[in-house]
């Protein structure tokens, strides 16, 4: 710890120090100069890539390689004008986009970037560790299907009412597959908290994913897919698709609202992608650490914030070659085969722990 | 053995790892874009652009302004003696065009019975755009002449 | 305005409390991503069910048979590039065709080939941008990027032959009106021989994709008697099993000469139209192929009259296999210069009057779907 955390932190004492300043140093660093320039950057990102996939290059003039173009849009985003439908729920209009962005912050908050706090007078890696860290995130996750639902009604209009509805039946479906697939990573750690879940790899000596195989790769497949859903990518992007009939829950925002929304999706990108790293992939583990022991000496965030980038690539990637589901497809799916399958993946994984 | 395949195949989702696959390996490739204004797009010999008129080889025949589909092209000529040669020739008055309704189609270029032809639209100019309504819209018969970013007529097509 | 609803939709639940819903009008207007033009239908429906689709065209009618009677005959070659405007050549060469059968001028053979080349580049090309949009209408990003980098190429290839990329103007009645460039043989060869492997491209992204296959199985059946009822043309009616294609039926140009297969499918649902073209754009890459091997030499114009004009009262209809449909045209000479009347049959048009048989029973979703494999272009729908 730099010197002068140190002398604050004798000065202050240590409930103080660890109770509010160092939470609030790890916000700042972790959250509002780490997550925040990466969802904006996130944006640019998307872009290129998907222009490389499609054989064209994305946005290169604003700047060297586009690199100032997320700079233009949110520049732009700003200075638009706020409308305001007449008729509109005023409250519950400028509630909504919150409602959609926040709960992605404060998941991250017990998002474990790296490991716990090595000694006595070091900082973890992580803002809280909560001992319930997955059901945290669950009960977080869903009150995000509030800000689609509110956004929708408050428009007062019939198209955003139809998409907000139909974006939140998708989330709240997908929700069900998504709990239950995170429930083998639960069974194999035997701990809630997501700094134990990592660290029960760390112990067994291999990530969730390729434990039993295959019971492992399905439960981490099922919570892919539902992740996607989760946040309305393609290929289950129909709500938000701009080629249907209904333009979806955000068509009558604009200026700084529709950014706020749209920085609450990859925001929400974001989460499903560092869940899947936490509980699957080893979080800030190395890979092979027995085989390669140098890795070791990396720090756990560049392995957390690799793996990471791993799953957004996926996203992309996903993006750029499926169709979209239709709308009755994708909730037969979700309730059809990711549920059942789900269920039937606990049952094998509480078969394997009891017998082996 | 193929119901074994096919089942295989649905569960392992194997069509959609072979969609990834052709989209990863597109991504490798080199890309298509030309990046204009810097690199320019050169066209074909052939390529029907702006016109251009040569007043000297033209024979006031006005087979192009009836050979247009639209009647853009407005053609005036009167005869007059010559001093030099004393002998009765066509002056050209008026060669006017309107571009607005142009659709470059060439067959003003095509009915032009002279060799090489005195309007020619193989000028490889498709950068037409102006910042004002009158500067390019409807040229006359010294602007047809003076385009000097145009190429003159050439016949050869370079193999 | 009277605009009259077919019969409605009525699934025998409608009259019980507990299924009360009402049915809602709404308007795909004519500025929509997905109408490939202005089209505006207006839909009757009731939830997600269409219960009757009513389309409502004249948004880009420009008058074009009223144009074709104020000039010549080969003046009005430009005109017909405008209507189809994403498969120019065909209109190109059905219009002289029919010029051809009502002033009566035989074309010479080299003329015919290098017709039937850029004819069927032109199918390609058309059957390139009806994937490319059908693709992304559905959600698949990367197809329309890729079909049009290939599209490129060919409209070089046109570029480099008659000078312009989309209106192509390239050819008159009795021939073509130039040759060949140098270059232009090895440069189509080399497409032709690259080409298959990009159709390969194409059918690996979605032939066998899962998600591609359940948005388009089953979805807009047309039955073959229907089809055939309606007038439909082209891969939508071969796409329901009927064998009927005007290359094989009543050969014109080059085409009894060459050796190619005409796909049928067999359900008549999207998907079976969708592998109709697909085979479509192989068999014609085929055609190109045999038709350079082919090339006969000679003159490219038959000897024609300085001034051509048709008898009193002649006229000639003149029906090819357009990438939609059957275009003809239908010409009535009047003893001078210009055609006294001259009719077009446009393959869109006709195929769009199926679109609310298609729709019946259909969700919203499939309709974006269904507008694009009819593959209709509203420049030839309005004219």
């Amino acid at each position: 710890m730099p010197a002068f955390l140190e002398s604050l932190r004798v000065s202050l004492g240590d409930t103080l120090f660890y109770g509010a300043v160092s939470p609030a140093i790890k916000i700042l660093v972790l959250l509002f100069l780490g997550v925040l320039p990466l969802i904006t950057y996130l944006v640019l990102v998307e872009r290129k890539v998907l222009g490389f996939m499609q054989a064209r290059v994305g946005p290169n003039r604003v700047g060297p390689w586009g690199l100032l173009q997320p700079i233009a849009d949110v520049m732009k985003l700003l200075v638009k004008e706020d409308t305001l439908p007449r008729q509109a729920v005023k409250w519950a209009f400028v509630l909504a986009p919150c409602l959609v962005v926040a709960p992605a912050f404060i998941i991250l908050s017990v998002i474990p970037f790296g490991p716990p706090a090595a000694g006595e007078g070091r900082l973890s890696w992580f803002i809280a560790d909560v001992d319930t860290g997955v059901l945290f995130v669950i009960a977080l996750a869903t009150i995000g299907v509030y800000g689609l639902i509110i956004g929708g009604w408050s428009s007062n209009s019939k198209f955003s009412l139809m998409g907000g509805l139909r974006s939140a039946a998708q989330m709240i479906s997908y929700e069900v597959p998504q709990g239950l697939s995170l429930v083998v990573p639960l069974m194999f750690a035997g701990t809630m908290s997501l700094v134990g879940i990592v660290e029960a790899q760390s112990d067994q000596g291999i990530w969730f994913l390729f434990k039993y195989p295959p019971v492992g790769l399905i439960a981490f497949f099922i919570y892919l897919v539902a992740g996607v859903a989760e946040t309305n990518r393609n290929p289950f992007d129909l709500p938000e698709a701009e080629s249907e009939l209904v333009a979806g829950f955000h068509t009558e925002y604009s200026g700084m609202r529709f950014a706020l929304f749209f920085l609450g999706e990859y925001a929400n990108m974001i989460v499903i992608s560092a869940v899947a790293t936490t509980l699957f992939l080893g979080g800030w583990l190395p890979p092979f650490p027995h085989l390669l022991p140098f890795l070791s000496r990396v720090p756990g965030i560049i392995w957390f914030v690799a793996k990471l980038f791993f799953f957004l690539f996926v996203y992309i990637w996903f993006r750029g070659t499926f169709p979209r589901y239709r709308f009755d497809q994708l909730m037969d799916l979700g309730w059809k085969w990711m549920i059942p399958l789900a269920l039937a993946t606990i049952f094998v994984t509480g078969l394997v722990k009891l017998l082996v | 053995m193929s119901a074994l395949k096919r089942f295989a195949d649905k569960i392992m989702l194997l069509d959609l790892f072979a969609g990834l696959g052709i989209t990863f390996k597109n991504m490798m490739k080199k890309k298509v874009t030309v990046q204009y204004p810097e690199e320019r797009w050169e066209p074909a010999h052939r390529f029907r652009g702006m016109f251009r008129l040569d007043e000297d080889r033209c024979i006031k025949c006005t087979i192009c302004a009836k050979d247009c589909p639209i009647d853009i092209i407005y053609i005036d000529w009167h005869q007059e003696v010559n001093p030099e040669t004393n002998k009765k020739e066509k002056v050209l008055d008026r060669f006017d065009i309107d571009v607005q309704r142009c659709m470059f189609c060439g067959l003003c270029e095509e009915g032009c019975p002279t060799e090489p032809k005195s309007i020619w639209l193989t000028t490889k100019s498709y950068e037409l755009a102006s910042y004002d309504r009158w500067s390019n819209l409807y040229v006359d018969m010294d602007e047809l002449q003076e385009w000097k970013v145009r190429p003159a007529y050439t016949d050869e097509e370079i193999a | 305005m009277n605009e009259p609803f077919a019969q409605s939709f009525d699934d025998g639940l409608s009259d019980t409390l507990l299924h009360r819903s009402e049915e809602m009008e709404l308007n795909f207007g004519p500025q929509h991503p997905a109408t490939h033009g202005v089209l505006r239908l207006k839909l009757k429906v009731d939830g997600e069910r269409i219960i009757d689709c009513y389309p409502i065209i004249g948004y880009l009618h420009r008058g074009t048979e009223k144009l074709f009677e104020l000039h010549p005959f080969f003046q009005n070659v430009p005109h017909t590039d405008r209507m189809d405007y994403v498969a120019a050549a065909t209109n190109n060469l059905a219009y002289v065709g029919a010029v051809e059968k009502l002033v009566g001028l035989v074309v010479p053979p080299r003329a015919r080939y290098i017709r039937t080349i850029l004819a069927e580049l032109q199918r390609i090309s058309s059957h390139l941008l009806w994937l490319a949009t059908h693709a992304i209408d559905i959600g698949a990003m990367t197809p329309f990027f890729y079909c049009f980098r290939e599209r490129e190429l060919i409209l070089d290839l046109f570029e480099e032959y008659c000078g312009a990329r989309l209106t192509l103007n390239c050819m008159r009645p009795g021939g073509m009106p130039h040759d060949l460039p140098v270059g232009w043989v090895e440069k189509c060869r080399a497409f032709v021989a690259a080409f298959p492997s990009k159709v390969d491209e194409y059918e690996g992204l979605l032939t066998e994709n899962r998600i591609w296959k359940k948005r388009t199985i089953g979805v807009g059946v047309l039955d073959p008697e229907t089809a055939i009822d309606y007038g439909v043309t082209g891969p939508m009616l071969r796409g329901s099993g009927v064998k009927w294609d005007l290359r094989k039926a009543m050969p014109y140009e080059a085409y009894a000469e060459v050796e190619f297969e005409v796909p049928i499918g067999k359900n008549g649902d999207t998907y079976d139209r969708y592998l109709v073209r697909m085979e479509e754009m192989r068999q014609a890459n085929r055609i190109v192929d045999q038709c350079l091997d082919k090339l006969p030499e000679g003159p490219i114009m038959a000897k024609r009259p300085r001034v051509m004009k048709a008898g009193k009262d002649a006229e000639a209809y003149h029906g090819i296999e357009g990438p939609k449909g059957e275009i003809g045209f239908y010409i009535v000479g009047d003893g001078t210069p210009n055609p006294y009347r001259c009719h077009v049959r446009p393959p869109s048009f006709i195929n769009l009057q199926s679109l609310p048989e298609l729709t019946k029973g259909q969700l919203i979703a499939d309709l974006v779907a269904l507008i694009g494999t009819t593959d209709i272009v509203l420049g030839e729908v309005d004219r």
